[in-house]
């Protein structure tokens, strides 16, 4: 078949172009909302309930720093009507998508962009001048907040805020659930505190420094990591450093991601006789985890066992 | 007598002496009750001064005793009910970067080359540095981004390879584009070449669009269509300046007849580790500047993701393009060129893959050899350093239309520092 004309194709585009989207939440009064990551997901769920639709981007299954967004991705974030994410650089790809979805007000500092890190207390704030010498280091101070329970209060308010402030007549709906979170958190808490203070002061190696929050919650000490510096991988010399550190130190276990291969750690476990424990990173990374208390069960489970 | 004397005597002497010691007595007694009183006194004020200052220890406790009541009441409202306001930003050590500089980034694209040919090509059997970017961006304000990319070279002179305006939010969600960019055709011609999974373009887009790619001046609008099923689609137009890329033989040289564009991608999640994509394009331009939009171009592209774990994963890619070019009334036929490339990261740090690449060449006499076509073979090998650092090794073999096979063997090594975050596509 030959086109005699085919010019007629752009009138038709432009057309197609300037039809008036649907709303967001045409014919549906839930709150849609996208989070970056499982556990931030669950918390909005939590928080909002049978009044939002909660989708993350970063499947539990997937390292958050290298994340690759998906057209899928970039269609969930234009239709939504909240963005939650970590701030500061966790999700390098987080500015990119939201661009990519071209939606403004979800853009950082927008209306509806919620980021979860304002009010957190942060640890590891570099001091010394960047360089990339020092590693993959993270600008605004260690982004793993998530991992300290403590830091889900500061979280579950900030969500019930903006909750609140998009959607008014639901205000007292989220702030029941939020209350009901909260007593809970603080319940499990003492219970996580009484569970671990057998162990409190220990030291623990780890392979990256995506620790540090869950170690001060219970009161670990981590001053080593498999990683020489932050983002590079093991080396044999590091490796040989690490060794001789965890006799010296009685270091009792070795925490990694799931993520990481277990293979350099195994090795050094079985060396000099200690264990090496997987921890989730994300809710529902592991049969078992799939919301806030049950991840955090886990992974203060998986380090008490391997402590002893 | 005698007796009553006496006695009155013995009376009169104890009673006198009594009367005396009787005054005397008294004063003392005074003085004793004056210095009880003076001291009762003393010990009163004592005492008032005690009291004083127990109450002022026991107001001091009733208002530290408030103030604990008040923490322990905001600390209660926090754990039971929590307060409608969110926690600010109360950590004022927080980094605060760049004050108003843009994103500043630059990659190094260094390449040694060896290859059959003894012409003296550019980069040739030498290391070069084929090109080194400086990527700049930034917000211009809530509604618009500048990009720019520019690209110097040890073998050619400074270009602006990228230059562009990008508006938000137009009216029914539409983002546009203005200036110099990458227009969104295809899976190749958008990313840039440290985005590849090879040191080179494919040889269809070296062949038809430009060996470095296809940037062009002009503006483009696209747009997410929002349908109810669970199928992505966008959908991206754009009128550009006319002309080719580097080399590039799809066009004229002419600049001043436009070339539209147009592209729909669709993208369907199967699982949450395996995507398809399906993307369809279309171009049109001309060949001269005496001549109106006689070249089209069609393009098909398809792209199979698969995530075998979270270290491990499959890429599937190829393209295809059909010319249309109503050369002369002798050929008034298609010529076409396409790509499959198959690319594993098996590890962390590795990546292999494979490209294959058919070209049918536009300047061909395809009176004499209608089917007549380039044909290359890639492989590669891929080390992923760091996030930043990146080297590779390939190897490519052409069968030319020429009959003279080509040989390539290449050596990349791509280094980024500063701000660099990717498009995405």
């Amino acid at each position: 078949m030959k086109i005699k004309n085919p010019l007629f194709i752009f009138p038709f585009l432009f057309v197609c172009f300037f039809l008036p989207s649907r709303p967001a939440d045409a014919g549906n009064k839930v709150l849609k909302i996208v989070a970056t990551q499982t556990l931030f997901a669950d918390l909005v769920r939590q928080v909002g309930g049978d009044m939002v639709d909660v989708t993350a981007v970063a499947a539990p299954k997937f390292n958050i720093h290298f994340y690759q967004p998906k057209p899928s991705d970039v269609r969930n974030v234009s239709r939504c009507d909240l963005y939650v994410n970590a701030g500061l650089d966790l999700e390098a790809w987080s500015d990119p998508l939201l661009e990519a979805a071209g939606k403004r007000e979800l853009f950082r500092h927008g209306p509806r962009n919620l980021d979860l890190s304002s009010g957190v207390r942060l640890l590891k704030i570099p001091q010394e001048p960047l360089s990339r010498a020092a590693g993959d280091v993270h600008v605004f101070g260690n982004p793993h907040y998530q991992m300290n329970p403590q830091n889900a209060r500061i979280m579950v308010e900030q969500i019930l805020a903006k909750l609140q402030e998009i959607d008014a007549p639901n205000a007292a709906y989220y702030k029941n659930n939020a209350r009901h979170f909260l007593t809970r958190l603080e319940e499990k808490i003492g219970e996580w505190k009484k569970h671990c203070a057998h162990f409190a002061g220990e030291e623990i190696v780890s392979y990256h420094d995506d620790i540090v929050y869950f170690a001060d919650f219970l009161g670990l000490k981590v001053e080593q990591y498999l990683e020489p510096k932050p983002g590079i991988p093991p080396t044999p010399k590091h490796l040989a450093f690490l060794e001789n550190y965890i006799k010296e130190h009685t270091v009792k276990v070795i925490v990694m991601p799931t993520y990481y291969s277990r293979k350099e750690a195994e090795k050094i476990a079985k060396k000099v006789g200690i264990k090496v424990v997987s921890l989730c990173q994300a809710v529902g990374e592991m049969p078992g985890t799939g919301d806030f208390f049950s991840f955090f069960d886990y992974n203060i489970n998986a380090v008490s066992q391997g402590v002893q | 007598m005698k007796r009553i004397f006496f006695l009155f005597f013995y009376l009169f002497f104890w009673l006198f002496p009594l009367e005396v010691k009787a005054e005397v007595s008294v004063e003392q007694e005074v003085q004793q009750m004056k210095d009880q009183f003076m001291s009762m006194q003393k010990r009163l004020s004592e005492l008032e001064g005690k009291v004083i200052k127990q109450q002022e220890e026991i107001n001091a406790h009733a208002s530290q005793k408030q103030a604990y009541e008040e923490r322990i009441q905001v600390l209660e409202k926090q754990l039971t009910g929590p307060s409608v306001t969110a926690a600010g930003d109360s950590q004022p050590q927080r980094r605060i970067l760049g004050k108003w500089n843009p994103e500043i980034g630059v990659v190094a694209d260094t390449v040694f080359r060896i290859d059959s040919p003894k012409v003296d090509e550019e980069g040739a059997d030498r290391v070069s540095v084929r090109e080194l970017e400086l990527i700049l961006g930034s917000h211009v304000d809530p509604y618009s981004r500048l990009d720019a990319t520019i690209a110097f070279s040890d073998f050619e002179t400074p270009s602006l390879e990228e230059a562009y305006l990008t508006h938000f939010g137009l009216p029914a969600q539409v983002t546009a584009r203005l200036g110099k960019f990458k227009p969104k055709v295809g899976k190749a011609i958008p990313v840039h070449r440290d985005s590849l999974e090879t040191v080179d373009e494919p040889l269809v887009i070296q062949r038809y669009f430009g060996v470095e790619g296809y940037n062009k001046s002009g503006v483009d609008f696209s747009k997410m269509l929002n349908l109810p099923w669970p199928v992505t689609h966008q959908l991206s137009f754009g009128i550009l300046e006319g002309g080719n890329g580097e080399e590039g033989t799809a066009f004229g040289e002419t600049r001043r007849r436009p070339t539209l564009y147009s592209h729909l991608k669709n993208y369907l999640d199967v699982t949450d580790t395996t995507g398809i994509e399906l993307g369809l394009s279309h171009m049109i331009g001309s060949r001269d500047a005496d001549s109106h939009f006689e070249i089209q171009v069609f393009g098909v592209d398809g792209t199979f993701t698969q995530h075998l774990n979270v270290n491990q994963n499959f890429k599937l890619q190829g393209e295809l393009f059909s010319l249309d070019r109503k050369e002369t009334a002798d050929f008034d036929g298609n010529i076409w060129g396409a790509y499959a490339q198959a690319d594993f990261k098996f590890h962390p740090q590795w990546s292999a893959g494979f490209r294959y690449d058919y070209v049918q060449p536009v300047d061909n006499d395809r009176s004499l050899n209608p089917e007549k076509a380039d044909v290359g073979y890639t492989g590669y090998l891929t080390f992923h350093q760091s996030e930043f650092a990146r080297w590779r090794a390939q190897f490519s073999h052409t069968d030319l239309i020429t009959g003279r096979d080509n040989n390539e063997i290449l050596i990349q090594g791509t280094f980024a520092i500063g701000e660099h975050k990717h498009k995405i596509q």
